[in-house]
């Protein structure tokens, strides 16, 4: 049943090519069952054992080994199916079945990277998770130019290479890639190669998150990508860096993760605050939100290297929660810009008077992102901090208050502008959110209401990998 | 019966509220005033039930009652355990918001009556309860924090409730921000506190205090007290207040007056047992207390609006509760608090009064000879101002003189005179707004030039409808129950230490150890006497520049020149915004513009694709460098890449 939720979703997106060209909105219903069922499937799936098929014996052993477990795998993947889900049902876009095709594609493609149990598998699927991404921005990006989708590309194809060349100099050296199944540190490496190795993962991992100063690829590509895929890639694609880092990072080479402490709280805090002060003078709304990730981001890279468990479960908590108000972020910013046919802070104003539904669900979603004690970005933030302060990390600590301050500057100039004053008269009058969208949107709320409340089983999720941390 | 027992009340008295908001959320605008109803009906069951749970634990033994109660709620992970807690001071804070709570909810639907959106307003003010419930009842500083972001978040609501005018969203925009700004001073205090005692609950915590370093005790009680700052509006987090009157005048009521702004006095009055072991930390906020009560007082000489008048008023009485529990007088700090509650939800409410009756006037120049046409608003008026400026025998007076009698005791003369200074101004401006809103001419038809009143900035248009008119018991009713404490309310302290006051405490605040054993210059009577003096003193001089016959007939002219005349340093309110935003707001927004189209579209991105385009063509390289046409970015971050590399083989060779 796991490999099926990588498999199904692939098959069912090619599938999809077979339907009429004009089929829009069969494929979009579609494309919605499958993210749908494949959520209630990973639901199900807590603690479900591995699933293995043998593979490749030369040069080293692989396997196609995934499993989902208990840890953070599965509340990824739950996060991933269900954002999928909720952002399809509001895909408006022209040629909509070919999207859905790379939707579903996409989603395959990114639960074989957070099940995947074999190193090789996870290279794999990490590539191919680009393909639908790269293909979205040649054909939907407003833009005239293939520029955005071009920089995208090599960007990720750098990391992607490198990703590829360390896998398989970690399989020659081991003899085998299929470790990530295993008790934490049974493949623990360390000295002269590994180190190598551990660059070649690193790098791919920090282009892919983005941290600073890899990161000039992601305003462009989210602010291009459609509002759903924007959501996804988001919410889900740019934790595979992080994801990486604790589950191939912390398990396999904890001495070169040590090594690499100084460089990554160099470049986390400096991610951090850039940032936060870049996203405070963003006209455009998404691209708002794509530099408040590369901030909320920095903090994660913080946590996972401070090797503090408090810190790493408040890591994998900020992974979800980032993920589900950013998702809901662009879903919603994405509503105002088919409304009003702008994003831009400058022409937006006063729609929450005609459109209090919308501006309702924008308020929740900003909130949750700008740390809002009770919703899930504080609880991440606060368990992260809290465990960067235990670890001794105090100076680190207090600079890294300080964004959660500019956060809520900036996630108020972007909500108060496009809700609040007087009523703008040249923008279109558009309906309020139909029932359809509040329905998208309301799984995402109410996940984020939960996980602020109570982070507990996420917080301890990452409970396997703790064992390096010491 | 001898321990405390809440009979699963406390669930409920938290809960209503939520539930309220809940309910007029979902049903919406279908329910129009009903909205108003269900919100107070909520409130006021909280209230009752707060009531019932009081009298039922009197039987309870004191010690049992000092230690309250406390049910559990949720586990985080091993140490992050949230309940909920009642003990003396969470119920007395659990009574006055549910209690005036609900007295300003129903005050709010007259007020509110002809509002298009009097569901939404419902809705906020109800999960304002809420909130504030959460603060004061929980167990532990995380969830005391939670409720601390949840009133901020509903003070935004409620500020920027017409939201369509752009100084409301600026004014609610700006409250917010600086009470982040608060919030991660006490974010700080909880992970130095996790990380000494491995615990957020306050039984824990003060049980582990005596275990703590001093430096570590002074930095949890600064890290407190920034957050205390910031919703307290103590200096320099002040500027928020003044603007927040942007708001709903019940709102100003309630949240920026009697509730949500002393809960920086709630904070430092619950971590008694952190602050009593630093007498460092003490000093500091008493001594920021004294700051900002006596600078709140100054500049309240200098309000033409009524509502700004009574919000510096309000910041400079927090400054005075700030100084009573910073000087380790707890009982009378929160004594002030309590008797605050209710002479300042009386002003407000009376101003409320007089607003709603002049349609949205709020310029105290605009009113005049009021007295004749608003008798009732006028009394309310009156007793809230006799009791704000401690004149003997009201209210405020037994909770003032307990404040700055303690500064004396605790060994803090300049505190001392600070406070019976400020009691002085207090009296001089509040009796400037009462002679000019009330007596003289009527000045409303007056033409602004004539008063000096600058012309607005931007026209809203008004968003009532004035058609309608709520019956007028509606708003008057509340106002005549507040008449009652606002007089009597600071007898509960008659007894000194042997009071009901001090006995319903108990031990609960410990013994200060800063208690100076020397013996007083004075004793109670003769502080007392002096501050009634310096009041009264206070007051003569108002009735000299503003209440006497002359003064009334020539108010026109007098008020002008006034205004015209008022010094920049308090027209601008000693420049504290123009220091904000030219000292962090400006620079923070130049930094990021040179980040975002600067730094990273010629300097990072430039960089990347130099390097993409230098693998490509190794050989153009050389030829490059020779006609020096390399920009100097892409070899930073060749040798940028260089180090990256060279980082990971260094490390890689040392093992």
């Amino acid at each position: 049943m796991i490999a099926a939720l990588v498999v199904a979703p692939i098959l069912a997106g090619l599938a999809l090519l077979l339907l009429p060209r004009s089929a829009d909105v069969a494929a979009k219903w579609i494309g919605v069952a499958v993210s749908f069922a494949a959520f209630l499937v990973a639901l199900s799936r807590y603690g479900a054992a591995d699933e293995s098929v043998r593979w490749l014996q030369r040069p080293f052993v692989a396997n196609f080994h995934v499993g989902i477990g208990t840890g953070p795998s599965y509340w990824i993947v739950l996060l991933l199916t269900l954002t999928s889900g909720c952002a399809l049902m509001v895909t408006r876009l022209p040629r909509m079945r070919d999207f859905v095709v790379q939707m579903l594609v996409l989603l395959g493609a990114m639960t074989g990277v957070f099940v995947a149990r074999d190193l090789m598998l996870f290279a794999l699927f990490w590539d191919l998770m680009l393909i639908p991404v790269f293909l979205t921005l040649i054909a939907w990006s407003p833009s005239k130019t293939a520029g955005t989708a071009w920089k995208y590309f090599v960007y990720n194809l750098v990391g992607g290479l490198a990703l590829l060349l360390a896998t398989a100099a970690f399989g020659i050296l081991q003899g085998t890639t299929d470790v990530l199944g295993a008790t934490a540190g049974a493949f623990a490496t360390s000295g002269g190669w590994s180190f190598w190795i551990f660059a070649g993962f690193a790098l791919a991992f920090l282009i892919k998150t983005p941290v600073w100063p890899l990161h000039t690829w992601m305003p462009d590509t989210y602010a291009d990508l459609p509002a759903p895929m924007a959501a996804i890639v988001s919410a889900v694609q740019s934790k595979a860096g992080l994801y990486g880092f604790i589950v191939v990072g912390l398990a396999l080479f904890p001495a070169a993760m040590h090594a690499a402490v100084p460089l990554m709280f160099a470049l986390g805090l400096i991610g951090l605050i850039y940032g936060a002060v870049a996203a405070l003078v963003q006209d455009d709304t998404k691209r708002v939100v794509a530099y408040s990730s590369l901030s909320h981001l920095g903090l994660i890279v913080l946590a996972i290297f401070s090797f503090n468990p408090i810190a790493l479960g408040g890591a994998v908590v900020y992974i979800v929660a980032h993920g589900l108000f950013s998702a809901g972020l662009f879903m919603t910013l994405g509503e105002v810009e088919a409304r009003e046919d702008t994003r831009m802070l400058g022409r937006l104003g006063g729609l929450g008077a005609r459109n209090p539904r919308l501006a309702g669900g924008l308020t929740i979603v900003s909130l949750a992102a700008l740390g809002l004690p009770g919703l899930c970005g504080f609880a991440g933030e606060i368990l992260i901090l809290t465990g960067l302060y235990q670890a001794g990390y105090v100076w680190q600590t207090i600079v890294a208050l300080v964004p959660i301050v500019i956060a809520a500057a900036y996630m108020l100039r972007v909500f108060q502008g496009v809700m609040h004053g007087p009523e703008v008269d040249d923008l279109p009058e558009r309906e309020d959110m139909s029932p359809l969208e509040l329905l998208a949107l309301a799984p995402l709320v109410i996940a984020i209401v939960l996980l602020g409340v109570n982070p507990g089983p996420v917080a301890s999720s990452p409970h396997s990998y703790e064992t390096a941390l010491r | 019966m001898s321990e405390v027992r809440t009979l699963g009340a406390l669930y409920l008295i938290w809960l209503l509220p939520l539930f309220g908001a809940i309910a007029i959320w979902t049903l919406g605008p279908q329910l129009r005033r009903g909205a108003g109803w269900l919100g107070s009906a909520t409130v006021i069951a909280s209230f009752v039930l707060t009531v019932l749970v009081t009298i039922l634990n009197g039987a309870a033994s004191p010690a049992a009652r000092s230690a309250g109660t406390d049910v559990p709620l949720v586990t985080w992970i091993p140490g992050f355990t949230f309940g909920l807690q009642l003990d003396p001071l969470s119920l007395l804070w659990t009574l006055i918001i549910t209690g005036v709570g609900g007295l300003i909810h129903v005050y709010s639907i007259g007020y509110m009556w002809s509002d298009r959106a009097i569901a939404r307003f419902f809705a906020y003010l109800n999960f304002f309860v809420f909130a504030m419930l959460t603060l004061v009842l929980s167990d532990n500083v995380v969830g005391l924090l939670v409720g601390w972001g949840l009133v901020g978040l509903a003070s935004y609501f409620l500020i920027g409730f017409w939201f369509y005018k752009p100084v409301a969203v600026a004014a609610a925009r700006k409250a917010f921000v600086i009470n982040v700004v608060g919030d991660t001073g006490i974010m700080f205090a909880v992970f130095a506190i996790f990380a000494a005692t491995g615990s957020i609950g306050y039984a824990e915590i003060f049980a582990k205090a005596g275990t703590l370093s001093s430096g570590l005790i002074i930095a949890i009680c600064m890290g407190l007290f920034i957050g205390a700052a910031a919703k307290s509006a103590q200096v320099p987090l002040h500027t928020w207040l003044p603007d927040a009157m942007e708001g709903p005048t019940p709102v100003s009521a309630l949240i920026h007056a009697a509730t949500m702004v002393t809960a920086g006095v709630y904070l430092i009055a619950r971590f008694a047992p952190l602050f009593n072991v630093s007498p460092t930390a003490q000093e500091v906020v008493a001594i920021v207390g004294a700051i900002t009560m006596v600078t709140g007082a100054i500049l309240g000489v200098a309000q033409w609006d009524i509502k700004r008048i009574l919000a510096y008023s309000t910041m400079s009485q927090i400054g005075y509760m700030i100084m009573g529990v910073g000087v380790g007088a707890y009982q009378a700090g929160v004594l002030h608090f309590f008797t605050h509650a209710f002479f300042k939800a009386q002003l407000f409410l009376g101003a409320g009064l007089i607003i709603h009756a002049l349609h949205d006037e709020q310029d105290v120049r605009k009113m005049g000879g009021l007295y004749f046409r608003m008798k009732f608003a006028f009394w309310a008026m009156l007793l809230g101002t006799l009791a704000i400026c401690g004149f003997p025998f009201f209210s405020g007076f037994y909770s003032k003189d307990a404040i700055v009698y303690g500064a004396l005791e605790h060994g803090h003369p300049v505190l001392f005179f600070a406070g019976v200074f400020t009691a002085g101004i207090t009296a001089y401006y509040m009796f400037r707004m009462l002679f000019v809103t009330f007596f003289g001419p009527y000045r409303g038809e007056v033409p602004d030039e004539l008063l000096a009143i600058p012309p607005p900035a931007h026209t809203a248009e008004a968003e009532e409808t004035h058609g309608a008119h709520a019956p007028a018991w509606l708003m008057n009713a509340p106002v005549a129950v507040l008449m009652i404490p606002t007089v009597v309310a600071g007898y509960v302290s008659w007894g000194g230490v042997s009071s009901p006051w001090y006995r319903f405490f108990g031990t609960l605040f410990g013994e200060s150890d800063n208690v100076a054993g020397v013996p007083l210059p004075i004793p109670e009577w003769g502080s007392t006497l002096f501050v009634s003096l310096v009041v009264t003193v206070g007051i003569v001089v108002a009735y000299l520049r503003y209440g006497t016959p002359a003064a009334q007939a020539d108010s026109i002219e007098r008020l002008r020149r006034e205004a015209v005349g008022m010094p920049p340093a308090l027209r601008r309110a000693f420049w504290f915004d123009d220091a904000i935003a030219a000292l962090i707001v400006r620079p923070a927004q130049a930094l990021g513009t040179f980040f975002a189209r600067t730094l990273d579209p010629h300097v990072i991105d430039a960089g990347v694709r130099d390097v993409a385009w230098l693998a490509g063509a190794l050989g153009a390289i050389f030829r490059k460098l020779q006609t020096g046409l390399v920009r100097g970015y892409a070899l930073t971050i060749v040798i940028g890449a260089a180090c990256f590399i060279a980082y990971f083989a260094l490390i890689g060779g040392a093992k």
